[in-house]
C-alpha cells in the first residue's frame, strides 16, 4: 500500500494530529497566546472538516475528495480495521462541527484564563479520536479510538488544575470511565471467544456458527453497559451530572455536544448487525442460538433503556434550580431520543438519530457555550440569577431562546424537525415501536415545562439588582471589555452560526436531511 | 488446545471482574481505586489471551496481539489516573475519594 492511498482516508485525523503536535511544539518555545493556538487548532479542523465534506460529494468542493468513490460504502475484504461509510463520513462532520463550535469560542476565553496549549491540544487529540470512531470496523480498534477520546476528555476536564470543583468532577468521570472501559473490554473479549474474531462485519457474517449463546449473550450484555455510560444512558448517567457542573463550562459543550455521541456511534456500529438480522429475519436470522433470538432481545432492551433515559432526564431536569444542571440532565434526556433509532434499526429511523445528534451539537453545545460567556460576566449559577437578561441583553436572551426552543422542538428549528422524522419512522416500524414515539411526544411535552420556566425567567422576570453593568468580565484585576457585545468575536461567532444552522435547517431542511437519509440508508444496505 | 475447560477460564476472569468491580465500589483511597480498576482490566486481558490459545491458528494471533495492546493501554490510563491523583492531592492534601462531596447539592 503506498502512502497516498493510506492517508486518503485518514487526511482528516492526520491533519488534526498535526495540530495537535503543532500547539504542543508551539508550547515548548512558549507561544501560549488563546488566539496564537487557537487559530492553529481552528485552522486544522477546518481544512479536516472541508476535506470529509468533500468525500461525501458536496457539489462546489467534491474535486478535493481524497477516497475514491469505490473506496466508500464498500464491504471490506478480508478483516481491515477500518471502513468509510458515508454514515461515519456525516459523523466525522458532525464531530468537527461539535470540536470547531467549542475551539472557536474558546478563541475568545478571558486573558487572565491560562492552560491555553493544554486545552486546545487536548481538544484537537480527542476529536482525532472521535473521528477515528467514525471509521471503526473492528471492535477493538472502536474501544480504543473511544478511548482515545475519554482519556483526552479526562484532561480536559482538569485542565483547571486549580479548581476543586473540575477536579473532583475529573475524578469522578475518570473512576466511571476507566469502570465502562473495564466492562466494554470483558464483553469485547467474550464476543472474541465466540466468533473467533473482532471485526464486525465478519462478527455479522459468521454469526450464526458461535457454539457458545451464553457467551455471545453476556458479551453484548457488558457492551451495552459499558457504552451506556460513555453514552449517559439511565441508569448509567449519575456521574454526567456532576461533571458537566463541575467541568469548565466549554469543556462541558463540548463532552454534551461532542464525545457523548462517541459512545452513541458506537452503539449503531457495534448493535446494529444484530438488530437488522432480526428485522430480515423475524426468528432471529444467524443470530438464533438456540431458544434465545438476539436480535429482539436486543430491541427491547435498547427501547426500555430509551424510554427510561428520556424519562428519567427530563422528570430530573424538572427539579433542577440550576442552569447548567438542568442542561445536563436535559442532554441525558435527549440521548434516549437518539437510542431510539438504534432499537428500531430502520434507515429512517436511524437518519432521524443522526439529525437529531446534528441538532445536538448546535442546540446544547452552543446552549452551553453562551452559558459560558454569560457566566464569566458573574451572572450566578442558578437559573434565577438570569432574571431580567431579556431586557439587559436581548439578542443574547433571544439566541439562548431559540436553542431552548429548538431543544423542545418547536416547529420552524431543527429540533421539531429531527423528532418529526424520528417519531415517524418510529410509528413506520409499526409493532410496540409505536409506544416509543408516543413515549417520545409525551416527553417532548414534559420538557416543554422547564424550558418555558428559564424563558420566563429571562423575559418576563425583573432585572436582579447588581452593580456592574453585564458584559464585563468579572474578578478581573482591572475591568476587562470583550469585544462583541461582551462574548470576544469567535464565542458570539461560534454562537451566531448555531443560531443561523438552527433557523436555516428547520426552515429548510431538505440539503442536509438528504444527505443524511442517503448515507443511512446505505449503512442499513451494508453496514456491520 | 481446545480440551481446554472452556467454563473454569471464564470462571476465572469472571472472578477476577467481580473482585475488581467490588473494589471500584468500596475503595475510598485513590491508589487503591486504580489498582482495583487494573485487576478489573486484567480480567478481558486474560480473556483475550485465553481464547486466543483456544481459537489456535492464526485467528488465535489475532487475540495475543489484541492482549499486548491492552497491556498497554492499560498503562496509559493508569497514568492519567495518576496524574489526577497528584493534582487532587496537591489541591486539597487527601486522595480519599469520599471527601470530594462539593458537586452533589
Amino acid at each position: 500500500m503506498d502512502v497516498a492511498s493510506f492517508a486518503g482516508p485518514f487526511l482528516p485525523e492526520i491533519l488534526l494530529l498535526a495540530g495537535t503536535l503543532l500547539v504542543f511544539l508551539l508550547d515548548v518555545v512558549r507561544v501560549r497566546r488563546n488566539e496564537v493556538v487557537g487559530a492553529v487548532t481552528v485552522l486544522g479542523m477546518a481544512l479536516a472538516l472541508l476535506f470529509v465534506l468533500a468525500d461525501l460529494g458536496f457539489a462546489p468542493i467534491a474535486g478535493l475528495a481524497t477516497i475514491s468513490s469505490g473506496g466508500i460504502d464498500t464491504v471490506p475484504s478480508g478483516t481491515p480495521l477500518y471502513a468509510v461509510t458515508s454514515l461515519g463520513l456525516v459523523f466525522q462532520a458532525i464531530f468537527l462541527l461539535a470540536g470547531l463550535l467549542v475551539a472557536l469560542a474558546s478563541l475568545s476565553r478571558p486573558s487572565r484564563e491560562r492552560g491555553a496549549p493544554i486545552f486546545f491540544g487536548l481538544l484537537s487529540l480527542a476529536t482525532l479520536g472521535m473521528l477515528l470512531v467514525a471509521i471503526a470496523s473492528d471492535l477493538i480498534f472502536l474501544l480504543l479510538s473511544i478511548e482515545i477520546t475519554s482519556i483526552a476528555t479526562y484532561l480536559l476536564v482538569a485542565y483547571t488544575r486549580r479548581d476543586a470543583r473540575s477536579m473532583e468532577a475529573a475524578m469522578k468521570m475518570y473512576i466511571i470511565g476507566a469502570l465502562s472501559t473495564t466492562l466494554s473490554f470483558f464483553g469485547a473479549s467474550l464476543l472474541y471467544g465466540a466468533y473467533g474474531t473482532t471485526n464486525l462485519y465478519a462478527i455479522r457474517a459468521v454469526a450464526g456458527t458461535g457454539g457458545y449463546p451464553v457467551l455471545v449473550l453476556l458479551g453484548y450484555g457488558f457492551l451495552i453497559v459499558g457504552l451506556a455510560f460513555k453514552a449517559t444512558l439511565v441508569p448509567f448517567h449519575a456521574w454526567a451530572v456532576d461533571v458537566y457542573d463541575g467541568a469548565p463550562t466549554d469543556v462541558t459543550a463540548f463532552l454534551a455536544g461532542g464525545s457523548k455521541k462517541v459512545g452513541l456511534f458506537a452503539f449503531f456500529l457495534v448493535f446494529l448487525g444484530p438488530v437488522l438480522l432480526a428485522r430480515t429475519a423475524p426468528s432471529g436470522g444467524p443470530f438464533t442460538n438456540g431458544a434465545v433470538a438476539l436480535g429482539p432481545v436486543l430491541q427491547v432492551t435498547l427501547s426500555v433503556l430509551a424510554v427510561v433515559t428520556m424519562t428519567v432526564g427530563n422528570v430530573l431536569a424538572l427539579l433542577q434550580k440550576e442552569m447548567k444542571r438542568m442542561l445536563a440532565y436535559s442532554s441525558i434526556s435527549q440521548a434516549g431520543y437518539m437510542l431510539i433509532g438504534v432499537a428500531i434499526g430502520t434507515a429512517p429511523a436511524l437518519a432521524g438519530a443522526t439529525l437529531q445528534m446534528f441538532a445536538h451539537v448546535f442546540m446544547k453545545g452552543a446552549a452551553f457555550l453562551l452559558v459560558a460567556g454569560v457566566a464569566a460576566w458573574g451572572v450566578g449559577p442558578l437559573i434565577e440569577d438570569w432574571r431580567g437578561l431579556g431586557t439587559r441583553r436581548p439578542l443574547t436572551a433571544v439566541a439562548f431562546a431559540l436553542m431552548l426552543l429548538s431543544l423542545a422542538g418547536v416547529p420552524l428549528t431543527i429540533g421539531f424537525v429531527s423528532k418529526f422524522v424520528l417519531f415517524s419512522a418510529a410509528v413506520q416500524a409499526q409493532g410496540y415501536f409505536v409506544w416509543l414515539a408516543v413515549a417520545g411526544l409525551l416527553n417532548s411535552a414534559l420538557s416543554v415545562f422547564y424550558y418555558a420556566r428559564v424563558l420566563k425567567v429571562i423575559f418576563f422576570e425583573a432585572p436582579a439588582p447588581r452593580s456592574e453593568p453585564l458584559g464585563v468580565v468579572a474578578g478581573a484585576s482591572e475591568p476587562e471589555v470583550l469585544p462583541a457585545g461582551g462574548f470576544g468575536y469567535g464565542r458570539a461567532t461560534a454562537i451566531a452560526l448555531a443560531v443561523i444552522v438552527i433557523v436555516a435547517v428547520g426552515v429548510y431542511p431538505q440539503p442536509v436531511l438528504g444527505a443524511i437519509q442517503a448515507a443511512a440508508q446505505q449503512f442499513v444496505s451494508l453496514g456491520p | 488446545m481446545s480440551g481446554l475447560p472452556i467454563v473454569g477460564f471464564v470462571g476465572l476472569s469472571a472472578a477476577l471482574l467481580a473482585v475488581g468491580i467490588f473494589g471500584i465500589l468500596t475503595r475510598r483511597n485513590f491508589i487503591l481505586l486504580l489498582i482495583a480498576i487494573e485487576i478489573a482490566m486484567n480480567a478481558g486481558i486474560l480473556n483475550f489471551v485465553y481464547f486466543a490459545a483456544y481459537t489456535g491458528g492464526t485467528a488465535g494471533l489475532t487475540g495475543q496481539a489484541i492482549a499486548v495492546v491492552l497491556v498497554g493501554f492499560a498503562a496509559t490510563e493508569v497514568a492519567v489516573g495518576l496524574a489526577i491523583v497528584l493534582a487532587l492531592n496537591r489541591l486539597r492534601g487527601s486522595i480519599n475519594v469520599a471527601e470530594a462531596t462539593e458537586l452533589r447539592r
